[in-house]
């Protein structure tokens, strides 16, 4: 159809408006919680809802509408004031607004509402207006007056058949009809009240300040960044060039220019800036639900949601903060009982409050909780064998606090379905350290905790510590960098040992996995590596620290961030790329990527979050994340030329490279040796059939790419052809298979994948039986 | 011809200016009563208003009363935009000197069919 584009247009504006009035409908509905009877609220909310299914109609979304129609039903017997909002009518309200958000998104993604009706949704709101229908049920006269006055529907397209069933279920008149008059009187009188209110833009909060503000497209926003960077660097090119001349005119302009883009560069860089307040909206919405879950009285106060930070900050710190407050609700704020017994009042308190101070924001979340015992972190940190009796005992109060950042840390005692979530503090700490901000924790036993976080202003500005290796120069983001250590050559030749393979240096008593930038990039070393001087730069990443060794260290500089081309994105060691003064490129090294690469630092937990924080530009694909979906983390490998298939994360223990030749047969299994053991190979080729393994025998050849997966103290080799991603997804299996050691079929990414069954291989290697060979 | 689309949803107001652009009108938007009267205001000759019913500030009802309430404006034409839900609504507004009303949603011909009875339109 010619109208396609034209549509488009609308559903697209559709959806954004959808969007933002249901992030405001979401907090009308906690607000009304606390007054039911606000007209204005209730008025914003019904409109909200009523918009959404009155568009729908137009643009063909009938399932879409029909949710919307029921809660529109009882919404609009709630503004009329014939019943009155409780938890159940709010959790009820709630869900709707959940499923509407589902169906929105799936339009985005698909462009239709998919299939589900939500027919148990409809059922309970149904029943929740069923209730208070029966209870006001109008007398037969003045039903019958309503019809007549309601003659119109008859002339209406509309008067819809799920409208009809409504009535033939709930056996009453006519849920959606109108009201008898008497009431619509007094209704009308109210909301009158409440327009009355709203017309004075003192009251009124929300809705007519549009007028001022024009809403821009982010990437269009993202596009002028990088071109005011660009500007940035052909300025600096500029006056370098003008410093070496003595035009005095062309010495003017060119401060005139310097002056000019510095100014645009910061209103440019304050267009990317939103209200915290954007991202804290939802916050009462998670309280409430993390409340009812844990079955605690919560009251969530936000102070400073005017405060700005760049976009891309927004979108990188969302996350934690989630995090760190599910935390303090789960685990910090006392249930009722309790707190009442701690001589508190038995609603917990959980405060979040951002400012501006000294050109950073600093974000501390508060709850008035039992706090957290530095005792009996310091008895758990060496149970679970993180720190020596010793070592434990010799961390003050609030040292031994922050070991509730240390990977491994959790402090849930039992793992529930709030926080333990597979991810810790940590994983908060390593993400808010990404983007070189700050994480700090302070807590009273019995009287709570404030976790303090201090961010940068923006991502697109950095700075950096300078190195060259190999003759190229590469920027390390300050935020990782820890310190740095020079070697003179003779100190280097007894200081440098080679452990396992891995080179590592003793730096005050420990010992600190060293790795050479050179072979990072594959560039060929000198065989006397000990005869000169090296250069350490000491980074940390998700809470691991390692040696980097680079020639020669240069200098600090900020610099502006680019994000680095599609082809290029999936180097995960290269956070980006920025240009020098002198016009050359240096690319920023991604130091937790530069770890993972190398095996240092664990890969399991950190896509998903920290995968948004890469650069300003990347960070605004990662798209809304919805947290309330539980996902497992898969190791995705290829095999052969198509073949794809997953690993379940939690299976594997490490990834490997073996040359072909160190291949050794044992009892007729492929066998190599392995940390002073045998490792018995599969071949995951076998798994898809013949057809497959002939390909993948010709490619490679010479290295092979293998999946440790250990279980039990037993490890077995899986050989692949690829390592392609770990990717963090809902998964529902599409096909289960016949094929033994494959558990069935998922779409990962848009592309089929079949997952191994990891437990089955294993068994098989235990019984001691030949793998099965499909085909 | 012109007709102004007073609608807080902008989706609304793309989807109604679509359907009155094909059938030749020139289309004003405003996104709620208010903004409409300022509207109305600013520029003269506008043929027809069609109004939402539910919108922040001021809502269509208001809008039409207030529109009424000018005898300038005596030869504007008002239709409201409802759904069937809002039958009652109708019946005020007309009461408050709208002059014709429109169930959303609606397909292109019952717009038109609308917009004939009112006269703005040829039928």
């Amino acid at each position: 159809m010619s109208l396609d584009n034209d549509l488009e247009e609308v559903v697209h504006e559709f959806l954004v408006e959808s969007y933002e009035n249901l992030d405001q409908l979401d907090r009308d509905l906690i607000e009304l919680e606390r007054d039911p009877k606000s007209a204005e609220r209730l008025g914003s909310v019904f409109r909200t809802i009523h918009t959404i299914k009155g568009t729908c109609g137009f643009l063909g979304f009938e399932r879409l509408e029909g949710v919307a129609h029921v809660g529109e039903s009882l919404l609009s017997r709630l503004r009329d004031g014939r019943l009155l909002l409780d938890a159940d009518i709010t959790s009820g309200l709630l869900a709707m607004v959940d499923a509407v958000r589902i169906m929105l998104a799936r339009i985005e993604s698909e462009g239709n509402d998919g299939e589900d009706h939500y027919p148990s949704l409809c059922a309970r709101l149904e029943a929740l207006q069923e209730e208070v229908a029966a209870s006001a049920r109008p007398a037969p006269h003045e039903a019958e007056s309503m019809m007549e006055t309601g003659s119109p529907r008859e002339e209406t397209p509309f008067s819809t058949e799920e409208e009809m069933s409504e009535i033939e279920t709930t056996g009453v008149a006519t849920p959606a009809a109108p009201l008898p008059v008497a009431t619509e009187r007094t209704f009308s009188e109210e909301l009158e009240e409440g327009r009355r209110e709203g017309a004075d833009p003192e009251v009124r909060s929300s809705g007519g300040v549009a007028e001022s503000t024009i809403r821009v497209d982010v990437h269009l926003l993202d596009r002028l960044m990088n071109l005011v960077g660009e500007l940035v660097l052909s300025r600096n090119q500029v006056l370098q060039h003008t410093q070496q001349r003595s035009e005095a005119g062309l010495a003017a302009t060119a401060q005139r220019l310097n002056l000019i883009t510095t100014e645009l560069q910061e209103g440019v860089m304050k267009t990317r800036m939103q209200p915290i307040g954007g991202v804290w909206g939802r916050f009462p919405r998670v309280v409430r639900d993390l409340a009812v879950t844990c079955g605690k009285q919560v009251d969530i106060e936000l102070d400073g949601r005017d405060t700005e930070l760049d976009r891309s900050i927004i979108e990188a710190i969302k996350d934690p903060l989630t995090h760190v407050v599910r935390n303090s609700i789960d685990h910090g704020i006392e249930g009722p009982a309790e707190r009442l017994a701690a001589g508190k009042s038995a609603t917990g308190r959980l405060r979040m409050r951002a400012f501006h101070e000294g050109g950073q924001v600093n974000i501390e979340i508060s709850d008035d909780g039992r706090g957290i015992d530095p005792e009996k972190l310091r008895e758990r940190a060496v149970a679970r064998g993180l720190l020596t009796h010793e070592q434990a005992s010799r961390l003050n109060d609030r040292e031994a606090i922050q070991l509730i950042f240390l990977a491994g840390f959790s402090t849930a005692e039992k793992v529930s379905n709030v926080s333990g979530r597979g991810v810790g503090m940590d994983v908060v700490k390593t993400n808010v350290e990404r983007i070189g901000g700050m994480v700090d924790v302070q807590s009273t036993v019995g009287a709570g905790t404030t976790l303090r976080m201090k961010i940068p202003l923006t991502l697109a500005i950095i700075p950096a510590l300078l190195v060259t290796t190999a003759g190229d120069r590469f920027a390390i983001p300050q935020g990782s960098l820890l310190e740095l250590v020079r070697l003179e050559s003779d100190v280097a030749k007894r200081a440098v040992e080679t452990i396992r393979g891995t080179r590592v240096y003793r730096l005050r008593g420990e010992l600190l996995p060293l790795v050479d930038l050179k072979h990072m990039l594959r560039i060929p070393q000198e065989s006397d590596t000990g005869s000169e001087a090296v250069n350490i730069v000491v980074l940390q990443a998700d809470g691991r620290r390692f040696g980097l060794i680079v020639d020669a260290i240069n200098d600090t500089e900020e610099i502006v961030v680019k994000p680095l081309g599609k082809s290029l994105k999936a180097l995960s060691s290269y956070a980006g790329a920025t240009i020098m003064g002198d016009g050359r490129v240096a690319l920023i090294l991604d130091v937790l990527g530069l770890g993972q690469e190398v095996g240092l630092v664990g890969r399991s937990h950190d896509q998903g979050v920290g995968a948004q924080a890469r650069t300003p530009g990347e960070a605004g694909e990662a798209g809304s994340g919805d947290e309330a979906k539980a996902t497992d983390a898969i190791l995705v490998v290829g095999v052969g030329e198509t073949g794809r298939l997953g690993l379940s994360l939690s299976a594997v223990d490490r990834l490997e490279e073996f040359p072909a030749e160190r291949i050794e047969i044992s009892g007729g299994q492929e066998v190599v040796q392995y940390r002073n053991d045998l490792l018995p190979l599969k071949r995951l080729a076998d798994l898809l059939g013949n057809s497959l393994r002939a390909s993948s025998d010709g490619e490679g050849a010479g290295v092979l790419q293998v999946v440790v997966c250990s279980r039990d103290g037993e490890s077995v080799g899986l050989v692949v052809d690829r390592i392609l991603d770990i990717v963090e997804e809902n998964i529902e299996l599409r096909r289960r298979l016949s094929q033994p050691g494959l558990l069935g079929s998922v779409v990962l990414q848009g592309k089929v994948t079949d997952l191994v069954d990891v437990g089955t291989l294993m068994d098989d290697l235990a019984s001691d039986t030949p793998t099965r060979v499909a085909a | 011809m012109r007709a102004l689309v007073v609608d807080d949803s902008k989706a609304m107001r793309m989807l109604l200016g679509r359907q009155l652009r094909q059938l030749g009108f020139e289309v004003g938007e405003a996104g709620d009563g208010l903004q409409a009267l300022e509207v109305l205001r600013a520029e003269s000759q506008w043929s027809v208003v069609l109004v939402d019913w539910n919108m922040p500030r001021m809502d269509g009802l208001s809008f039409v009363q207030e529109v009424r309430g000018e005898p300038d404006w005596a030869g504007i034409q008002l239709m409201m935009v409802t759904t069937e839900t809002e039958t009652d609504q109708v019946v005020r507004a007309l009461e408050a000197g709208a002059n014709e009303y429109l169930m959303k949603p609606f397909v292109g011909g019952a717009l038109a069919e609308k917009l004939a009875l009112l006269g703005v339109l040829a039928a």
